[in-house]
């Protein structure tokens, strides 16, 4: 049997493609040196696992452009076998709002606190209109019983625009290491 | 008034179990030496056990590993596009032969020492094979193979001796349902999994029930699913359950802000969910556009791990394959807006059963000692012939039986 379009145009990745682009030392974004681009990248990043870690997640979709963003968590094992299906897809602003009144009205699920970690923000591409952003992950996650464990490690690999005098993502894709989920996955990551 | 327990609480299941067919004692939940008992008589039993879809490894060379109870399977698809179902085991020194839970191989290698066997079992290369004990022959030391059957793809195995062929053991009211959740003819395609692991018993995780749904899940009643008219709840006497049920296409009523997530796009919106639940732990689901086979496994007394494998239909074109990636990846299962409940349910079953007494079915119970057959759709009485079936494999006597 062959494998269809939907498999084969994101088959698997070869080795040669894993070092993945960097952008150059100097460049000049929207007026901002590559230094400065690198400090608002990191600014909107922390700004953002704040959000989720301190539940302010109401304005969670705000982190993202209005029209067209694309929010996405998925497994590396997924990805690397071309598969598609995600834990969490939302390709528009409504759907992001849609799941945090799901899981502030409608899920029923013990508390839990997130801890998100990020480092190693790369910026790997640069063009006119977007950034690049490749980052890791770590979240931590806190148990009723006071006991902390990893919950989730992996990639962030975010495209980046500037949009009236702010940064906002126009693509977060989340890609997790993690691929057995403890118990079940409620918030964003 | 609260209710007494007399008797000294041990956590061990009792042997004999209460007169009245709606009482589950609760200590068959976290019982450790009961699981060891359910390996045996279950899990190795005369029973067939799901463990996997033929569009889960659709090319020649394609394989996926999977644990029945603690025996490790390799499932693979010959040079001559046939599933075989074997040990996962080398046939010389019992070296685990695969590791990786899926992918695409030429032969299988056991790195220990270099032997070598075909994608159909046999054993094709043996190194040093001139020095080996006098009555060695290569013909005999193929893949150990695991007897298998199929139902529109869906592969079925058991390591019984007296398990009844698949077709008697699936019955007569299984097959039109499954049919109808697998596409009408089980060609599908694999779009990926969510796997999870729950701190549950295989036996709370599977004991999801027709009364809980509307109860359970606000998000049915916000989304105006309430059962409908249309659907039924009918079981087998070996503890099958199948669910149809009626989805009404949602009116807007304020609390979805992106209604094409619930758009229903198939071919039979009068009955949107269908769910087949098999003895003793397999669920599958079709829900709106979503096929949705939960491949379980019985990792010890507290611990299920659940592969839910996600499928689209061959036939569908570019926008239906769409439309199910993204109902898939944000309705069911553990990360499912609609029913995420469910796995914090299996974790608070399984801790709040251990403590004396009995788990209590009362929604359509209408007799204390018959096992009820006819119940309705949102009746948790559904549940009862599994569990009868469950104690009778496992020998447990009822009060007053002989």
């Amino acid at each position: 049997m062959s494998s269809s379009s939907l498999l084969s145009s994101q088959s698997a990745i070869s080795h040669k493609d894993k070092v993945a682009a960097l952008a150059p030392d100097n460049f000049t974004w929207h007026g901002y040196s590559a230094l400065e681009t690198q400090w608002r990248v990191e600014r909107l990043l922390s700004r953002y696992v704040a959000c989720i870690d301190d539940d302010a997640l109401e304005h969670w979709p705000e982190f993202f452009v209005a029209e067209g963003c694309r929010y996405e968590i998925i497994t590396r094992e997924n990805v690397e076998r071309g598969m598609p299906l995600a834990l969490v897809f939302c390709n528009s602003q409504g759907m992001l709002v849609d799941r945090i009144v799901s899981l502030r009205e409608a899920n029923i699920y013990p508390q839990r606190w997130y801890r998100h970690i990020v480092s190693n923000v790369l910026i790997q591409a640069v063009a006119e209109d977007h950034l690049e952003v490749h980052s890791h992950y770590v979240v931590l996650q806190t148990r009723r019983n006071g006991q902390t464990s990893i919950f989730s490690a992996g990639k962030y690999k975010d495209r980046i625009v500037f949009q009236n005098g702010e940064l906002k993502f126009a693509e977060k894709r989340v890609v997790g290491d993690t691929h057995s989920i403890d118990t079940l996955l409620v918030s964003p990551i | 008034m609260s209710s007494q327990c007399s008797d000294n609480y041990t956590g061990k299941a009792p042997a004999v179990w209460p007169a009245k067919v709606n009482q589950i004692p609760k200590e068959v939940f976290g019982d450790e030496a009961l699981f060891e008992e359910e390996l045996k008589k279950i899990f190795y039993g005369d029973c067939w056990h799901v463990v996997g879809h033929f569009a889960e490894i659709p090319n020649a060379g394609d394989f996926k590993t999977f644990d029945l109870g603690r025996v490790p399977l390799l499932i693979s698809r010959g040079k001559d596009n046939q599933v075989r179902v074997f040990f996962n085991s080398c046939t010389h020194r019992g070296n685990q032969l695969e590791v990786a839970t899926s992918g695409n191989r030429k032969e299988f290698e056991c790195p220990y020492h270099r032997w070598l066997f075909s994608l159909e079992g046999a054993l094709t290369a043996c190194p040093g094979s001139k020095e080996f004990a006098p009555d060695f022959k290569q013909e005999n030391f193929g893949l150990m193979e695991v007897k298998s059957a199929q139902f529109m793809g869906i592969i079925f195995v058991t390591m019984g001796k007296n398990t009844p062929p698949l077709t008697e053991w699936l019955g007569e009211i299984v097959p039109p349902t499954l049919s109808t959740l697998l596409g009408g003819d089980g060609r599908l395609k694999l779009l990926g999994y969510q796997k999870v692991r729950y701190d549950s018993n295989w036996k709370g995780y599977n004991d999801n029930d027709g009364y809980h749904a509307p109860m359970l899940h606000t998000a049915f009643r916000l989304l105006n699913w309430q059962g409908g008219t249309t659907g039924f709840q009918r079981m087998t006497k070996n503890g099958h359950v199948v669910f149809e049920a009626e989805l009404k296409a949602i009116q807007n009523n304020g609390f979805v802000n992106d209604p094409s997530l619930v758009e229903f796009k198939g071919s039979d919106p009068a009955k949107g969910s269908r769910i087949v639940q098999f003895f003793p732990a397999t669920v599958m689901v079709k829900h709106l556009d979503i096929i949705n086979l939960r491949f379980a496994m019985a990792r010890s007394h507290d611990v299920t791990e659940v592969h839910y494998a996600y499928f689209a239909h061959e036939d569908d074109d570019e926008a239906m394959i769409q439309h199910r990636i993204r109902q898939s990846s944000n309705l069911l299962g553990p990360c499912g807006m609609i029913s995420m409940e469910d796995a914090a349910i299996f974790q608070r079953i399984h801790i709040g059963n251990q403590t004396p007494g009995f788990a209590e079915f009362q929604k359509g119970v209408t007799s204390l000692s018959e096992i009820p057959m006819d119940v309705k759709q949102n009746d948790e009485t559904g549940n009862l012939p599994r569990w009868e079936h469950y104690r009778k494999v496992m020998g447990f006597k009822r009060e007053g039986e002989k």
